[in-house]
């Protein structure tokens, strides 16, 4: 349900518009909890069993796409999307990522190939569009530090807001997002300034 | 690698099956037989890539199909027609025991699609009966 104190934040600067705002990331990296962690409606789910525990022990998995959205105290909408998660559904990537105002990967930390995942999902998205990164998982045993995407951004020669979250909690995700809202904002400001 | 868990057995019935979908049923250009999460099971007249691309996409379609229903009120997803120009894309659920398949279908422009939907359908019922047994 909507949290009209905990999307305050999000209402500064844009209102009424909408803007389409794509999760995306490996699978397992909480991508279907975080649209639903601040969806104000019980968000559209495609999960099904899945077969493939060989990458993630997950029971479900989403195979076309979860889809939420958040009303504005402003009138502002933003649609939320969700990716599935694995290569052989990159043509879902595309097709999701078409008129997207912003992008939020979501990488889990304690997967031993997490920075090759980061790369994975850059590439699959043009580097105009505004990209914020949720690295979840940190404090497990193993896992990479935040700094350590940072660095790996800026060995890539890109600089983008890189956060540790766990998306089970509403309040991180809304800092995703708001993050996102704002690099938008300011792409605009950017835009209308030339 | 992904491996769905589909016992030999029950690959091998449900290739036949769809062999002998294709030999019976005109137009159709290619099929498969895959699992709720996109992986094929069985195909008919595609190479294991162009199977596993349509697995994937055939259970994408599938699942927005089924949430599309469900959203409208209407439960139990059966199956979901494409036409273009050219021709036919049929996505038919699969009830299985133990499993949720879909099975895709590409038919010619020119195939009478009630035969396709009937032959399909008699597919399906066939795979079904075949998974169940097994």
């Amino acid at each position: 349900m909507r949290d009209a104190h905990t999307h305050r934040d999000l209402e500064q600067g844009i209102g009424g518009e909408e803007f389409k705002i794509v999760f995306t990331g490996p699978m397992g990296a909480g991508k279907s909890t975080a649209i639903a962690a601040i969806s104000d409606s019980a968000p559209v789910s495609t999960d099904v069993l899945s077969t493939d525990h060989s990458v993630c022990a997950k029971a479900t998995t989403t195979v076309g796409l979860d889809y939420g959205s958040i009303m504005l105290g402003n009138g502002a909408c933003v649609r939320l999307y969700g990716t599935p998660g694995q290569a052989r559904f990159r043509f879902m990537w595309s097709i999701l990522g078409q008129q997207a105002a912003g992008i939020i990967v979501l990488i889990d930390a304690s997967q031993p190939d997490a920075l090759v995942q980061l790369d994975t999902f850059l590439d699959a998205f043009d580097t105009v569009t505004p990209i914020v990164v949720g690295v979840g998982r940190t404090g497990s045993p193993r896992a990479l530090s935040a700094d350590a995407f940072v660095n790996r951004l800026e060995a890539h020669g890109r600089v983008m807001p890189v956060f540790s979250v766990d998306v089970r909690r509403k309040a991180d995700v809304v800092l995703l997002v708001d993050t996102i809202l704002k690099l938008i904002e300011a792409a605009d400001v950017a835009l209308e300034a030339r | 690698m992904s491996v769905p868990r589909v016992s030999r057995v029950a690959r091998t019935a449900a290739q036949k099956c769809l062999d002998e979908f294709g030999t019976n049923t005109r137009h159709v250009r290619s099929a498969v037989l895959l699992s709720a999460d996109g992986f094929e099971i069985a195909a008919l007249r595609l190479d294991h890539h162009g199977a596993s691309r349509m697995a994937a996409m055939g259970s994408s379609l599938a699942a927005v199909a089924s949430a599309i229903t469900q959203e409208a009120g209407l439960s139990g997803f059966e199956r979901m027609l494409v036409e273009s120009e050219a021709g036919i894309v049929l996505v038919l659920h699969v009830p299985a025991a133990l499993s949720t398949l879909a099975f895709v279908v590409v038919a010619e422009k020119k195939a009478v699609l009630g035969q396709l939907l009937w032959s399909s359908a008699a597919c399906v019922a066939a795979i079904s009966g075949a998974f169940n047994a097994s």
